[in-house]
């Protein structure tokens, strides 16, 4: 277990790298570069050069490359010079709104997604099932931005019972939640289902069945926690891509997460911003995989052995 | 011990199921906002405003300092020694007089006395001078305006700002240059997330790129701020903005599109009007293009765009034909006779002057408002076969390609905040600053005189003789003079649109307060 736990921290330090050096090609190589854009296009070519030599982009890419490398060793993601303000303290700043968001329509998302699942994988075929599947078929089909949309006309606009956007109270993070949660319903409650109905027809599950167990007791007691492994791998990796799709949730509802941040970052090219929240989610699903790792360890014995 | 596990599983599952219906509870029950905090603001003093742009940094000197949500917030903190009114008028705030010497070199501001910031401490000359010498120092967008000033104390009450070369646009200028109290180090945000202004309020919360909360400033020099509290939000998609103010979580709504402002004019509970702008529509054609060195193709192309059909179809609410290179708030501002389309006089003009009908122009534009003008335009000169590219450019390849020229033709809604012409004209058209390729002694001529001399007459008439050059060259299109277009809470009593987008909330009366 040990080892396995050094091998996957060894392997997220490598991810972590890939990643710093990645994004720093990546949005060096976007054209237009933080000069131009904090000076506007009123500015005129003295001025810009003179921004690029204080930035410190005047120096080779080489140069920068190595002084990035060692900052972020030391966790210093640079001075974002458009907000005026450390990159890291702009990212932290907006963190807490972003784990709200994630975490709440992780928790809608897997309560609801895995109930639904169990129910329609139990009984593969039945009422339930086509219902269930019919339902979340249409949650992954419908975009992110129209689920949100149609969820202030109704409650905000039409009904009145929940604020159409901003932060401050829990009834703010509703429809938020909600409107990320929907599709992350829609994967988890088919991958459920299809894992339960499979588990279901496995010859110890006949065997349970066999003992005079009814099928709630087979379900619960003996078919989940195997059906839970391949659900907690994609909520691992899902998570991560929460994160991502916030960037148009957050739009939506006037949500100060992270997603608009890196927005912003990217269109003013604010390289420290773009580099910190980079990273910092990097970081993030790379911790998530960890512990999804450990979580399929400890559901599945011969994973923990190193006997598959 | 089966059993034990069993019972613990389907707990399990009941507490999963309560707390989905408690979720689902929540947002059926839950006590709202929306459409009740309009009547709470306007019993209590509140007032909402959704602002057009976010409020990342409150420095009004630093990167941010030129941003539309920075100066909205440095207006109600800081104060200036000039201001605009809300139609663009400049009036003292911290300065009683200012007068330029002869040579128009150096312009002495007198100080009002008795001012003090919001922590008690007097605001006098040092002040002022250690505010624009920091300005000066953090070399962001506003300094760029005072390349080469320097600021001097002369008194307690009275500094002097003199540059090497004449420029009579210097307190319009200043309207973008706020006073904070000297000391204040170059990255000091400790100070920024609670400044010490002598604007009509002071910050009570303040996090970037969310919300800006404001409370009167109990020893603002002026009168009274009329709300007890405002709050600034930023709110960035449109869409949202709207259902907002809709619901009563906003009182105030600014920079509306004309697509909207039929419903919203609808709406019983809600003030709607524009007011003229000093932003215009401006269309450059790139001069050192060999397909647009010919002024006759220039006017014939612009002779070629139904432009007043597309704004009397697009923009019926907030354009307007404009009819000089800056709008008519704008000090400098001369009519220039309409250039009318004619499709068929254009056709035969081009085809005079030799054009290349095979060339494709490159039409550049930054943001995705204006694509449906774009293509109108587009489609108009198609009508003549004259081939145009439109390419939606992100801000930074835009302004990194407008700087170097990589255009044929440009399109921007160019503002002109000093609502003075110098910082229009005056800085773009010249042959040193090469903006368009458009290089004309004569011009350059009149716009210097125009930026030596203080008198408001004079100065008016040579930016006409130059705007006369720049209409009769068609060193551009200049199509739509630009309103803004603002809704508000009809509870509140006091607010006053304003011409450059950035409204003062010093005035704005609740019912109830």
């Amino acid at each position: 277990m040990i080892r396995m736990v050094a091998q996957r921290l060894l392997v997220g330090v490598f991810v972590m790298w890939g990643a710093a050096s990645l994004i720093f090609l990546i949005v060096r190589a976007a054209p237009g570069d933080p000069a131009t854009v904090l000076l506007g296009p009123d500015a005129d070519r003295t001025q810009i050069e003179q921004l690029r030599e204080s930035l410190g982009l005047d120096r080779s890419l080489g140069a920068q490359y190595v002084s990035y490398l060692g900052d972020v060793s030391r966790l210093d993601f640079g001075q974002s010079h458009r907000l005026g303000r450390p990159a890291m303290d702009a990212v932290l700043d907006r963190l807490p709104a972003t784990i709200d968001l994630t975490l709440t329509a992780t928790a809608v998302a897997v309560i609801v997604g895995l109930t639904l699942g169990m129910l329609a994988g139990g009984r593969p075929g039945g009422a339930l099932d086509r219902v269930v599947s019919a339902c979340t078929i249409a949650l992954q089909s419908f975009p992110t931005f129209w689920i949100g949309i149609m969820l202030v006309l109704v409650f905000a606009l039409g009904l009145g019972l929940l604020p159409s956007s901003g932060v401050g109270t829990p009834q703010h993070l509703v429809l938020p939640a909600l409107t990320l949660a929907f599709p992350f319903i829609a994967i988890i409650a088919r991958l459920t289902r299809t894992s339960v109905a499979e588990t279901m027809r496995e010859g110890y599950v006949q065997t349970a069945r066999s003992k005079g167990l009814g099928e709630r007791q087979v379900l619960l007691g003996h078919a989940l926690r195997n059906s839970l492994i391949p659900v907690v791998t994609v909520v691992g990796v899902q998570v991560g891509a929460l994160v991502g799709g916030a960037v148009i949730v957050e739009n939506v509802f006037a949500w100060p997460g992270l997603g608009s941040l890196v927005v912003d970052a990217v269109a003013n090219r604010d390289y420290a911003v773009v580099q910190g929240v980079t990273l910092l989610i990097a970081g993030i699903v790379v911790v998530l995989n960890l512990i999804a790792d450990l979580l399929i360890a400890q559901l599945d014995p011969r994973i923990r052995t190193g006997a598959v | 011990m089966t059993k034990t596990r069993e019972y613990g599983r389907s707990r399990l599952v009941r507490l999963a199921a309560t707390a989905t219906a408690g979720a689902a509870l929540l947002a059926a029950c839950s006590t709202t906002t929306g459409g009740d905090d309009a009547d709470a603001s306007g019993a209590s003093g509140d007032v909402t405003a959704a602002g057009t742009y976010p409020i990342e940094s409150l420095d009004p000197h630093g990167a941010q300092g030129a941003s539309t949500g920075t100066q909205l917030a440095g207006q109600q903190i800081f104060s200036r020694l000039v201001k605009p009114d809300p139609d663009g008028t400049l009036k003292g705030d911290l300065a009683t007089a200012w007068k330029p010497n002869k040579a128009v070199t150096a312009w002495t501001f007198t100080l009002r006395d008795g001012v003090t910031f919001s922590d008690g401490s007097p605001l006098d000359a040092d002040d002022v001078v250690a505010s624009f010498q920091r300005m000066i120092s953090l070399n962001g967008p506003n300094a760029g305006n005072f390349p080469v000033s320097t600021m001097k104390k002369t008194s307690a009450t009275q500094v002097v700002l003199s540059s090497p070369a004449p420029d009579a646009s210097v307190p319009g200028k200043l309207g973008t240059f706020y006073v904070i109290p000297s000391g204040v180090g170059k990255d000091d945000s400790a100070y920024f997330n609670h400044p010490v202004g002598s604007g009509p309020f002071t910050v009570d919360a303040f996090t970037p790129g969310e919300s800006l909360v404001l409370v009167p400033n109990k020893k603002y020099a002026g009168n009274k701020p009329a709300p007890r509290r405002v709050t600034v939000r930023n709110i960035p998609e449109l869409s949202a903005r709207m259902t907002a103010l809709r619901t009563g979580e906003v009182d105030i709504l600014w920079g509306i599109p004309d697509d909207q402002l039929a419903s919203l004019k609808g709406e019983k509970n809600l003030t709607v009007r524009t007011v003229p702008s000093s932003a215009e529509f401006t269309m450059w054609f790139n001069s050192s293009t060999p397909a647009l060195k010919d002024a006759k193709v220039r006017k014939a192309i612009w002779q070629a765009v139904d432009f007043k059909t597309i704004i009397d179809k697009l923009y019926p609410e907030t354009g307007r034909a404009a009819d000089a290179p800056v709008t008519g708030v704008v000090l400098g501002h001369v009519p220039q006779p309409p250039v009318a389309y004619d499709a068929a006089a254009a056709k035969s003009a081009l085809t005079d002057a030799g054009f290349d009908f095979s060339k494709k122009l490159r039409l550049q534009f930054a943001n995705a408002e204006f694509r449906p003008f774009i293509q109108a335009v587009v489609s108009d000169l198609q009508k003549i076969g004259v081939k145009a590219d439109p390419l939606e450019k992100e801000q930074a390849t835009f302004t990194e390609d407008l700087i170097a020229l990589k255009w044929d033709i440009n399109f921007q809604q160019l503002a002109t905040p000093s609502y003075d012409a110098a910082s229009n004209l005056g800085r773009l058209y010249t042959c040193e600053a090469n903006r368009n390729g458009y290089c004309n002694k004569q011009l350059d001529a009149l716009l210097a005189s125009a930026g030596a001399t203080a008198d408001k007459q004079k100065r008016t008439d040579l930016y006409g003789r130059a705007s006369a050059i720049i209409w009769r060259d068609a060193v551009g299109m200049y199509p739509m003079s630009v309103s803004i277009a603002y809704a508000w809470n009809s509870d509140l009593k006091g607010f006053t649109p304003d011409a450059s987008g950035l409204p003062d909330f010093a005035t704005v009366g609740t019912g109830g307060s």
